[in-house]
């Protein structure tokens, strides 16, 4: 509000307009002249009667009054002339004789702004007049501002008090009255107010009260009222202390303001500043400011302090799914369930916290939220790292059940990083890196779990999560491809089947499969990836037999989770038939150790896929501890020969060994055998000798895409170029294996290939 | 008449007279003179008057004016005069106001006679 400037009270009009009323001729022409000679505009009145009269429509700046007049006197006119409207402080003059006491009182009993003796110094007059007029003004705008103030007290609900010492209660104006929902007139007594006080305040105000007086210092404070119509209001109370003139308090002066509406304001920002509108947990900052008062009680009490990280898992896909909303839901119900696991106190605490004692950095506790789907617990006080990994456990715990959005059903799990004070950070940020290197070994873990910061854990957090989000992403981008390394029987120079491999063409650049298969394996992206790989293979599959009359088996690689999902069954018979092809198109191959680890669970879905058509083989044979008694319960097919035996092959009599006893278990159990890595010719020669004629490996092709398999085999095997063929079919001693033999039959010849 | 003049009127006076009209643009001394002859006469009359009917309140009313208007142009002697008697009266001491009053009576026509000629001459009296 700006207010626009009055004029000064020096500023008077240019010619001030005076009524001037005598009933003497020669006094009202001489007093006029002069009055119009200092610069007055004068308009004469020969009696009061005349002079209410040019009053009824006439305002002037001031009046000039003879006291003494037949008629109307001047204390008639005087009394007359203040009743009239907009008259009550017009500057009245009453001319009175020097020696006349009597006249000067009745003057100033009649209304008069003041008196002045008459004299023949005109003068004189005329200064007293523009006295009056400067006096008068001040006096307009002092009402004005006093009006004003009065208002804007009233609109601030503001109002001013005194109190004398020796009173009993402080003088309070209208406003101040009004604060307290007191009518004017009542004058409470300082007990009165203080019983409006909130008993539990009463004691702190009143302390604060005596040490300001003691002290002869400012008082400034905030109290709650409950007034008299039950309205809780908060009143701010601000006085000055009053001192006379040898410097003793003698009482204060101050003022009284509801301010109410502004905390509540107040609050209400610092609320939206501190705390998550979503979830109404505290934020980022209101977090990292707990951590700060935790860490420095820690400091001083010398315990340890724990920031729990937790990420929840896949939350990008809820929110991608089902939609924002949906996740807004799940965040709420997530910050529910989190609450509950700690000992969480919503207060903000800025200003209190100091005053609640040793152990207030209990009232720290808290689950906040960072953002998105993070959250941050705070344990201000923890005994050792195992206090925490319980409140991490409690919190995976309370995730485990489903949470419904609408009628749907979902099940979020957390990842929890734990970082503990002072062992894993000195400073909150340090805390909260720590904790987020935790919380990503636990995502890259297969996640839905917690772990302590180690610092061995550093660096390798992000890098592996970019990894699994590109990886994620890959199978969207077609960035994965299947190689393809042929299965060949060597004495008929044949292709017997195929071994799909998965590669990721990464910016354009081939990702060694030990880069991200373990990777896939640990983060259960190995699911998604296996079941692109098998329509993939049925895919290749269909192409290869339009192409050449392929009607053998593509292998594809499964970990044994996979084996434990019931609708694999399904999703096989679903890819085969999209793609028109039998289901022995595509094979699936276990690693024995996989298997071994995993097979109460993987037994059923064996039998199913046997019953189907669909073979299994046991990748890596030799390298497990097989309980023979198992192996021939299990619905398989084929071993293979681990490459690190056929490496040592001619080499250590142990590994021939070994080979020979593996075949002789798959000849007894009626198994295919098939070795692989075989990179020699020699190798190739005493795997065949010892009775296995189906082998994989550089000496045949390496794994290629499906197009340059098709190139090699029109320009290699069919042309029989290469130095494998030949050598091996010369022997033909040796009885090939059972599966092998089985197979030669459903082989189409060669001859259906295209030949460029 | 012009030395007669001189002696009830007081120069003082009626030279701050002149100064409120330095240059006699508005005739001022002229109608402040007519209006004390005027108002003079017509209060010699009502004072002549209140004095045969004994109304003190109508000698005082008299007395009063005449006080104030005598004093402007410098009538100092009829001014304290009037003076004298409105204060008498005030206190009711009657004490020598017949007398006050004969004197009153005589100042006044002495103070009408020495203003008279001066307006017969319009201008300024030298």
């Amino acid at each position: 509000m700006t207010l626009r400037a009055e004029p000064l009270a020096d500023d008077l009009p240019e010619r001030p307009r005076v009524l001037l009323v005598d009933d003497d001729e020669v006094n009202l022409l001489l007093t006029s002249v002069a009055l119009q000679d200092q610069g007055f505009a004068v308009t004469e009145a020969s009696s009061g009667e005349k002079a209410i009269r040019v009053l009824a429509d006439w305002l002037p700046d001031i009046v000039v009054l003879d006291a003494v007049m037949p008629g109307l006197d001047g204390f008639e006119t005087c009394r007359e002339l203040r009743v009239l409207p907009g008259y009550e402080s017009l500057p009245v003059l009453m001319l009175t004789g020097l020696d006349d006491d009597a006249s000067i009182t009745r003057a100033y009993e009649a209304g008069a702004t003041d008196f002045f003796v008459k004299s023949t110094q005109w003068s004189l007059l005329a200064g007293r007049l523009r006295y009056l007029l400067r006096a008068s003004r001040t006096r307009v705008e002092l009402e004005r501002s006093k009006s004003r103030l009065a208002r804007a007290q009233d609109l601030a609900r503001m109002g001013s008090f005194d109190w004398r010492r020796g009173q009993d209660g402080p003088v309070f104006s209208i406003e101040g009255l009004r604060v307290f929902g007191i009518g004017p007139g009542e004058q409470p007594s300082f007990r009165s107010l203080l019983r409006m006080v909130p008993e539990e305040e009463r004691k702190a105000f009143l302390e604060l009260t005596h040490s300001a007086m003691d002290r002869s210092t400012v008082l400034a404070t905030d109290i709650h009222a409950r007034l008299v119509d039950g309205r809780q209001r908060i009143v701010h109370i601000e006085a000055e202390p009053e001192f006379n003139e040898h410097g003793n308090l003698v009482g204060y002066t101050g003022i009284v303001q509801d301010v109410t509406d502004r905390r509540l304001a107040e609050d209400r920002i610092r609320h939206l500043a501190n705390f998550d509108t979503l979830t109404g947990l505290p934020n980022r900052r209101q977090l990292i400011w707990r951590a700060e008062r935790a860490l420095e009680h820690g400091r001083r009490l010398g315990h340890e302090v724990a920031l729990l990280l937790i990420d929840l898992d896949r939350f990008k896909l809820i929110n991608d799914t089902l939609g924002h909303g949906a996740g807004d839901e799940l965040l709420m119900e997530v910050s529910r369930r989190l609450r509950s696991c700690v000992r969480h106190s919503d207060q903000v605490l800025e200003s209190s916290l100091e005053s609640v004692g040793v152990r207030s950095h209990r009232t720290l506790e808290a689950v906040g939220r960072l953002g998105g789907d993070e959250f941050v617990a705070l344990l201000p006080e923890v005994v050792d790292e195992a206090d925490a990994e319980r409140v991490a456990t409690r919190i995976l715990e309370v995730m485990r059940k489903p949470i419904m959005i609408g009628l749907q059903e979902c099940f979020v799990t957390a990842s929890v990083g734990i970082a503990i004070f002072p062992r894993d950070g000195a400073s909150v940020a340090d805390l909260l890196r720590n904790s987020d290197i935790a919380m990503y070994s636990v995502k890259s873990a297969g996640r839905n779990s917690s772990s302590l910061y180690r610092p061995n854990l550093a660096g390798k957090g992000r890098e592996k999560l970019e990894l699994e989000s590109a990886l994620h992403k890959a199978i969207e981008r077609n960035e994965l491809v299947l190689h393809y390394q042929p299965k060949i029987d060597v004495r008929g120079a044949r292709m017997v089947g195929a071994e799909a491999l998965m590669r990721w063409k990464r910016h354009g650049i081939l990702v060694p499969p030990g880069d991200f298969i373990p990777l896939a394996e640990e983060t259960g992206l190995i699911i998604p990836l296996s079941e692109w790989a098998i329509r993939e293979a049925a895919r290749q599959a269909r192409i290869w037999q339009d192409n050449f009359g392929f009607a053998e088996s593509i292998a594809v690689n499964l970990p044994s989770r996979l084996f434990e999902r019931t609708d694999l069954v399904e999703y096989i018979h679903n890819a085969v038939t999209t793609y028109g092809v039998p289901h022995h198109a595509i094979q699936l191959e276990i690693t024995e150790t996989n298997l071994m680890q995993q097979l109460q669970n993987v037994i059923p879905s064996l039998h199913r896929l046997n019953e189907i058509g669909v073979e299994i083989s046991i990748d890596d044979f030799g390298t497990g501890y097989s309980s023979l008694a198992y192996l021939t319960t299990l619905p398989i097919s084929e071993l293979k020969v681990d490459r690190s035996f056929v490496r040592d092959l001619g080499m250590t009599p142990q590994s021939s060994a070994v080979v020979t006893a593996i075949i002789a278990l798959a000849r007894s159990l009626g198994l295919r055998v098939i070795a692989e890595g075989v990179e020699n010719l020699r190798q190739m020669e005493v795997l065949h000798r010892l009775g296995c004629g189906i082998m994989q490996g550089f000496l045949f092709s390496k794994p290629q895409p499906p197009e340059d398999i098709e190139r090699w085999l029109q320009q290699t095997v069919l042309p029989k170029k290469a130095p494998w063929i030949g050598q091996a079919s010369s022997s033909d001693d040796v009885e090939p294996a059972r599966a092998t033999r089985a197979r030669e039959s459903r082989a189409k010849p060669f001859g259906k290939l295209p030949i460029a | 008449m012009n030395g007669n003049g001189v002696t009830v009127l007081d120069a003082e006076a009626l030279q701050r007279l002149l100064e409120l009209d330095p240059d006699g643009r508005s005739r001022l001394l002229e109608r402040v003179l007519r209006a004390f002859e005027s108002s003079a006469k017509r209060l010699g009359e009502q004072f002549r008057d209140a004095r045969t009917r004994g109304d003190m309140a109508g000698i005082r009313h008299v007395v009063h004016t005449l006080k104030s208007s005598s004093a402007s142009i410098g009538a100092l002697a009829l001014a304290r005069i009037c003076a004298e008697i409105e204060a008498s009266i005030r206190s009711e001491s009657v004490a020598g106001l017949p007398e006050r009053l004969d004197a009153m009576d005589r100042e006044l026509k002495a103070v009408l006679q020495a203003v008279t000629p001066m307006l017969s001459t319009p201008g300024t009296p030298t």
